[in-house]
């Protein structure tokens, strides 16, 4: 196989064979302020201006050697497009949702012009300007909100979980099959758009709810959203999973992307080939205030484990230290 | 303990928030002290709860449904409360700092610490160094609770203990940090009294922070 990152992230990412290393990817953000001040594209323009976003994306692979280049920095191009107030944040704040259109559970009716609305318009054209540049030697991820975190967003979280809790099913998984749709719609048109890989983040997380949530609510409709992508699906839940690996491995994704409160060789184990693995390097403690040492050692680990592509857990801080993420790209470099 | 007593208990264990009232209103009626009631059956079974979702056996959406039980239980009790100095176990602040707007695991705390028989008042989601030292100021707290779910937001837990100590404010006031990216050793770095994994976590290090 010839080594390009492309190569070596689709083959990880597919559980194909080995090249002379695991590749290094980002299913989530890795925009940080020393890189934003390296190729000089910052937020919030970066979650706006499709040239600052793929500026700042390719910056991961070109700056600190990242195999694979991810444009979408936030979780709010979707509700926005779907008709929440985002306010797109600073250089120090990432975007967050001020209302939840939807908090009495009234009908989400998907716009017929939702790709064309310009939170989703811009990572279509950010991943497009990406393809141009780099596609086939770097693989390029995009990435959508599933239909959880989508009703997060619309009912707002607290009156959600509350929802579930109360255990009002018919009008829970009414908001949910409502807004599958626009999952499905942006995965193609991402794929369409230039994408080799398509992360599905859905927070169905680790500690807040439980597997049996996911289980009944939302595995079949993942199932539902993978048989209709047009390309490889990286599942990220946030939190310790542990508890439901075998149900993300049932879901029809290719790979799961996974934090360090799940220990590497128990996910491999857990896992047991049938899906590939990226992860896992903490991000609080390790990240952003540990050292390049405790990075490569925590990346080691993970190679060792067996974990098929190595990333940070989750999005990263903002004050994250380049050092630090180098030091991921530095314990890949010395191969398996 | 009395059937009726024991009723309130299962009832927010159980998340039966629509039976919680006229339950805790029949106990009242049938001549069940109040302080019986709180402690054996609200206070109790909140400590179930808190149980469970530390063993892994539920989560925030069944945890939000039984405060909420709760709480409801509460409203009913405290208005007959007032004068009672077993009820008030102490002041706390509780709030998301600044540039953080994740309030669920903040509240589901500030319930459990109401139901435990402290007097919480919850400033919300966003708030300021200069704010949470001003209401300390006023308020004159025993224990302010802070918490943060973000990795960006979680040096401003430092911002307000170092000003407590500008104001020298500290000597008067504990301070309890949580929230999902915060552990016991970034607390200790920072200077806090106690740092608490979950709610029920939570509520016994007020009781520990009040009781030194």
């Amino acid at each position: 196989m010839k080594t390009s990152s492309h190569n070596l992230v689709m083959s990880a990412l597919l559980g194909g064979r080995k090249g002379e290393r695991p590749p290094v990817a980002n299913p989530t953000s890795i925009a940080c302020h020393e890189l934003m001040e390296a190729c000089g594209a910052y937020f919030p323009q970066a979650h706006t201006d499709p040239q600052a976003m793929a500026d700042l994306a390719l910056a991961g692979h070109e700056i600190l050697g990242f195999d694979a280049v991810m444009p979408e920095y936030s979780v709010h191009q979707e509700s926005a497009a779907l008709g929440c107030e985002v306010d797109w944040g600073d250089r120090d704040r990432m975007p967050d949702a001020k209302d939840a259109p939807h908090a009495d559970f009234s009908d989400v009716i998907i716009p017929p012009d939702f790709l064309e609305k310009p939170s989703i318009r811009v990572v279509l054209d950010a991943i497009s300007i990406l393809r141009r540049q780099v596609g086939g030697r770097v693989a390029i991820f995009g990435k959508v909100m599933g239909p959880w975190t989508m009703a997060y967003h619309m009912a707002g979280t607290q009156n959600f979980l509350l929802s579930v809790g109360m255990g009002e099913e018919d009008q829970v998984k009414r908001m949910l099959d409502q807004l599958v749709p626009a999952t499905i719609a942006h995965i193609n048109a991402q794929f369409a758009a230039g994408a080799d890989a398509v992360v599905l983040a859905d927070h169905a997380t680790g500690n807040l709810v439980g597997p049996y949530h996911y289980e009944t609510l939302l595995l079949p409709l993942h199932q539902a959203i993978t048989a209709q992508a047009g390309g490889p699906i990286i599942l990220h839940v946030c939190g310790n999973c542990a508890d439901r690996l075998n149900l993300f491995a049932q879901s029809g994704v290719d790979c799961y992307h996974f934090e360090w409160q799940v220990d590497s060789r128990q996910a491999v184990e857990a896992v047991a080939g049938r899906i590939s693995l990226v992860g896992n390097i903490n991000n609080p403690q390790t990240l952003l205030q540990g050292a390049p040492e405790d990075v490569y050692k925590q990346a080691r680990y993970a190679i060792e484990a067996g974990v098929n592509l190595i990333a940070p857990e989750c999005a990263i801080p903002l004050t994250t230290p380049l050092a630090n993420l180098k030091a991921i790209v530095a314990a890949a470099r010395e191969g398996y | 303990m009395s059937e009726l007593i024991q009723q309130i208990k299962e009832a927010v264990v159980l998340r039966k928030v629509k039976e919680i009232e006229t339950l805790v209103r029949g106990a009242i009626d049938a001549g069940e002290s109040l302080e019986d009631l709180m402690n054996d059956g609200l206070i109790a079974a909140m400590d179930v709860v808190g149980k469970q979702f530390g063993s892994g056996a539920i989560f925030v959406p069944e945890m939000l449904v039984s405060a909420m039980t709760m709480k409801k239980g509460l409203e009913v009790v405290k208005p007959l409360l007032s004068g009672q100095a077993a009820s008030d176990r102490g002041l706390i602040i509780m709030a998301t700092v600044k540039g953080d707007l994740h309030d669920i695991g903040k509240n589901i705390v500030s319930m459990m610490l109401e139901g435990a028989g402290f007097r919480v008042v919850d400033l919300g989601v966003d708030q300021t160094v200069e704010t949470l030292v001003a209401k300390v100021v006023e308020l004159k707290p025993q224990v302010v609770g802070l918490s943060a779910l973000l990795t960006t937001t979680m040096p401003e837990m430092k911002k307000v203990l170092e000003a407590l100590t500008e104001k020298g404010l500290r000597g008067s006031v504990k301070v309890m940090v949580g929230g999902a990216p915060v552990d016991e050793r970034f607390a200790q770095q920072i200077g806090a009294d106690g740092y608490a994994a979950d709610a029920a976590q939570a509520v016994d290090m007020a009781r520990a922070l009040v009781a030194n």
